[in-house]
């Protein structure tokens, strides 16, 4: 049993989510907002475990999600950091604001 | 018979050949045209021949289904069309070939015969049609080809502006018909002649709207026809190539209006005020016209009117009950005014391209073939005895006679006078005396290309008229009217006097030309100085083209701009309005597609925030 | 709600996350914003570890805190990040995304606010990593695999990307 109540935990991960999606939408580097991004995974990686250990059926499962999560969240940084590099060697810019390739 | 429909067909593979390879085979286009117009011709013979002594054939199929109305498609050949269908083709094969020689080395020698082609096609079309509908698709086709015909010289200015007229003024007396045909099929329920007179005669439709409908019909009839008041565009028409002037303002496409008359006669036997109409109208135009013809210069414009004064013979000939002598007229008027046509063309190709009969003269001597011809088309329209326009006129007189219109047919008999004076005029200036002209040496006479069809056309032009005659018998007639008692009888048997009178007025117009410009005994100026006002309206055509210029023309002018301003200003804005409401959107829309990926979510994100906004504070768990 | 230690504890390393969070949002130097992001990343594996995960809790030390944030560093000292404290974004773009995060934050808060789930005994933190390797490799083992493949994927599709074309482009 934990003294701490469960909503404590998600009101964490809810500000970490509202800072991680902040600023992805306004950071102009682009590593920078893959770095949001991540953090909006941990947060709702806090929810996996927190909801993994609360409630009526608490399981493992949750924490087995949250591995899951880690690691397409790691190929994923890996994925847009290398997709990034190549952008980069064309444009010669990391600012997200210049990258307006779907416009044309 | 059964093949009829294959005669229309080859003048469109003319048309259509011509059309792609024409550039090509430049002048070799002549052949193609005259081949295919050739056999359309010797399939015309065939069937006018079947068609003596077979019954009337028709074919036609479902062309479109709305509900339980059936609009049919098809082809029919009676009496009347076999015989238009032998005279279309005949002075069409005999124009392609007549147009070899005359059109020699023009530019567009393959257009022309392009064009040529989709006329004949349309032409010939136009008088196997068994309905209305379909008749007037091809009232419209024949429209479009003199049209194209009459701007073939594009780059004069004349020749625009009449093209233009000639549409726009066919295109008033074509909505007449179109009106008066959307009238009859809805009073019918059928485009066919054959159901509509059927309907006519079971009384199922009102004789008021009988009579409105044919007067409406007639209308178009009118505008094709160059009867008065839509008459000023066919001496205008003469802009055109000489040959389409033949073919087209002379034999055939004029002659539709009468033609339309003649097909549904019945509708308009149905109708005593209509008959009166057209009667009225045909012989007003017949004296009105001749007149004007009178003081003509331009020897095509004095042809021109009178193939106006001649069809208004045949309208006030059909207004009369005579439908025999309409449709005969309506032949041999096809061959004599023909031949002059191309006469006429003759000459001006002789003397190099001046029209002017008061720059001609003494051509006797140097054309020994067209001056002859020429002779003989004169003395035919002027109805002189034995040829072919006397017996024709003199069934118009009798059947006028016995129409009981006096008035009307003493306005013939004078328009008869005058044609033979206006027609002599022109023969004596043309022909005699000295040549008034420069380059004299330079005059010669046409190729054989162009001597053949004038001769065919002669031959005709003198032996037409036996068909139909008070001494031989009227085999025409009889076998116009055979198994139809509606149309009235073979031949209007008039009183001798008729026939004397008819020749006394024609002789007499003919020696009064003679004496004036034949002989010279009588002056030139004596006509246009004693009457000098009278001469001066005449040259004028009545003032009828500046009395629409300054009534008809500037009324549509003063709606025309107003609805301009309307348009320019009203409905310009509000198109404006509405274009750039919704360019601004566009715009609003190109800026918004930023290519920015981060507004991309920043919008959809604010999206959610806002839907979720709503959904906590209107319900959802918080309930 | 007693005030114990694990309370406490959870207190401080929440705050620490959130202040991570917050310096990744105000530094000016990029390498500074994910020095910041590692204090987050460690702070949320003590918060793992409150919540009886601490396998989990390993893992995002050695994922988040080491292997992520490494990457991101060679990624910033590849591209060469100048002039990251101009930013251009609209000033009201900014304002009106915060409000909106604002908005939506509190819509979620007031869902979680006095969430008050049922607890019940767990047996979690007892042999958390056997647990875990016996859920993996009986009933998960089918993404288990597939996540091995995507890793692979991952993995030669990022050498793929950032392979350099120039020397392609030379050859020809």
């Amino acid at each position: 049993m934990s003294s701490v109540p469960a909503s404590a935990f998600l009101a964490l991960a809810l500000i970490l989510f509202c800072i991680g999606l902040y600023g992805a939408l306004t950071k102009r580097n682009t590593v920078i907002v893959l770095i949001s991004i991540e953090l909006m995974l941990n947060a709702v990686n806090i929810n996996l475990v927190t909801f993994s250990k609360y409630g009526l059926n608490p399981s493992i499962t949750g924490q087995v999600f949250t591995l899951f999560a880690m690691a397409v969240g790691a190929a994923e940084a890996a994925v847009g950091l290398a997709i990034l590099m190549s952008v980069y060697r064309n444009k010669k810019t990391v600012h997200i604001d210049e990258m307006d390739e779907m416009k044309n | 018979m059964e093949n009829a429909w294959l005669i229309p067909l080859f003048p469109l593979v003319s048309f259509v050949i011509l059309l792609l390879i024409g550039k090509q085979l430049k002048e070799r286009s002549a052949y193609v045209g005259i081949l295919a117009t050739f056999v359309s011709l010797v399939f015309s013979i065939v069937v006018l021949f079947q068609r003596f002594f077979e019954p009337t054939y028709s074919a036609k199929f479902n062309w479109l289904t709305i509900g339980d109305l059936h609009i049919t498609a098809g082809f029919e050949v009676n009496q009347l069309n076999a015989l238009m269908l032998f005279i279309v083709s005949l002075v069409s094969f005999l124009v392609h070939t007549y147009s070899k020689g005359y059109m020699h080395g023009d530019e567009r020698f393959s257009v022309f015969y392009v064009y040529l082609g989709l006329f004949t096609f349309a032409m010939l079309g136009l008088v196997i049609s068994p309905n209305l509908l379909q008749t007037y698709i091809f009232w419209e086709l024949v429209g479009l080809g003199s049209f194209l015909l009459i701007g073939f010289y594009f780059y004069k200015e004349e020749a625009k502006a009449a093209a233009k007229k000639a549409f726009i003024m066919t295109r008033i007396g074509d909505v007449g018909l179109f009106i008066g045909m959307i009238l009859l099929f809805w009073q019918t329920k059928s485009f066919e002649y054959s159901e509509i007179f059927k309907a006519v005669n079971a009384g199922q439709v009102s004789g008021t709207m009988i009579t409105l409908t044919a007067i409406l019909i007639f209308v178009g009839a009118v505008g094709k026809s160059g009867q008065f008041p839509l008459h000023s565009w066919l001496p205008d028409a003469m802009e055109g190539p000489t040959p389409v002037s033949a073919l087209i303002h002379a034999a055939t496409m004029v002659a539709a209006g009468v033609y339309l008359v003649a097909a549904l006669f019945p509708l308009f036997l149905a109708s005593k005020t209509a008959l009166l109409t057209i009667a009225i109208i045909g012989a007003f135009t017949a004296i009105f016209a001749a007149s004007i013809g009178l003081v003509q210069t331009d020897i095509k414009r004095v042809l021109a009117y009178s193939t106006v004064s001649q069809l208004g013979y045949m309208m006030f000939a059909l207004g009369s009950a005579g439908y025999v002598a309409g449709v005969f007229h309506l032949m041999t008027h096809a061959f004599f005014k023909a031949l002059l046509f191309l006469a006429a063309g003759s000459v001006i190709h002789a003397v190099g391209g001046n029209q002017d009969i008061e720059k001609m003269g003494g051509l006797w001597k140097k054309l020994k073939l067209t001056g002859p011809l020429f002779l003989i088309g004169t003395l035919a329209i002027s109805g002189v005895p034995l040829l072919s326009g006397f017996f024709s006129k003199d069934e118009i007189l009798a059947a006028a006679w016995e129409g009981g219109h006096p008035i009307l047919f003493l306005l013939a008999l004078i328009a008869a006078f005058f044609t033979a004076f206006y027609m002599f005029r022109l023969f004596f200036l043309v022909f005699t005396g000295e040549f008034r002209g420069k380059d004299e040496k330079h005059v010669h006479e046409s190729p054989g290309s162009m001597t053949f069809p004038m001769i065919v056309l002669g031959v005709l032009a003198i032996v037409g008229g036996y068909v139909n005659t008070p001494w031989f018998g009227s085999y025409l007639g009889d076998w116009l009217v055979q198994g139809n008692a509606k149309l009235g009888s073979g031949h209007a048997e008039g009183p001798v006097w008729i026939q004397l009178a008819a020749t006394l007025f024609s002789l007499g117009g003919s020696f009064f030309a003679w004496l004036i410009y034949g002989k010279r005994s009588v002056s030139r100026d004596w006509l246009s100085g004693k009457g000098g006002i009278l001469h001066t309206i005449l040259l004028n055509k009545y003032y009828i083209d500046e009395f629409y210029q300054m009534t008809i023309v500037a009324i549509s002018k003063g709606i025309s701009y107003l609805f301009r301003f309307i348009d320019v200003f009203l409905v310009e804005g509000l198109v404006k309005l509405v274009t750039s409401i919704i360019q601004g959107l566009g715009k609003l829309g190109a800026k918004l597609q930023s290519g920015q990926v981060q507004t991309y979510g920043a919008v959809a994100f604010l999206g959610l925030a806002v839907l979720v906004v709503i959904f906590a504070l209107t319900g959802g768990y918080l309930r | 709600m007693t005030f114990s230690g694990e309370f406490f504890a959870s207190m401080v390393l929440a705050l620490v996350a959130i202040i991570g969070g917050v310096l990744l949002l105000n530094l000016n130097k990029v390498v500074h914003m994910v020095v910041a992001l590692i204090f987050t990343f460690v702070s949320i594996a003590g918060i793992y570890i409150l919540l009886s995960a601490e396998f989990v809790a390993a893992v995002q030390v050695l994922i988040y805190s080491g292997a992520v944030t490494i990457i991101m560093l060679f990624g910033i000292m590849l591209t060469k990040p100048y002039d990251e404290s101009e930013e251009p974004t609209g000033k009201w773009r900014k304002i009106i995304l915060a409000i909106g995060i604002v908005g939506f934050a509190f819509a979620v808060y007031l869902g979680i606010y006095n969430f008050d789930i049922p607890q019940v005994q767990t047996v979690l933190h007892e042999n958390n990593t056997m647990q875990i390797g016996k859920a993996i490799y009986s009933k998960f083992i089918i993404p288990f695999e597939f996540v091995s493949v995507l890793l692979l994927v991952a993995l030669i599709g990022a050498i793929v990307l950032a392979k350099r074309e120039d020397k392609e482009g030379e050859k020809e």
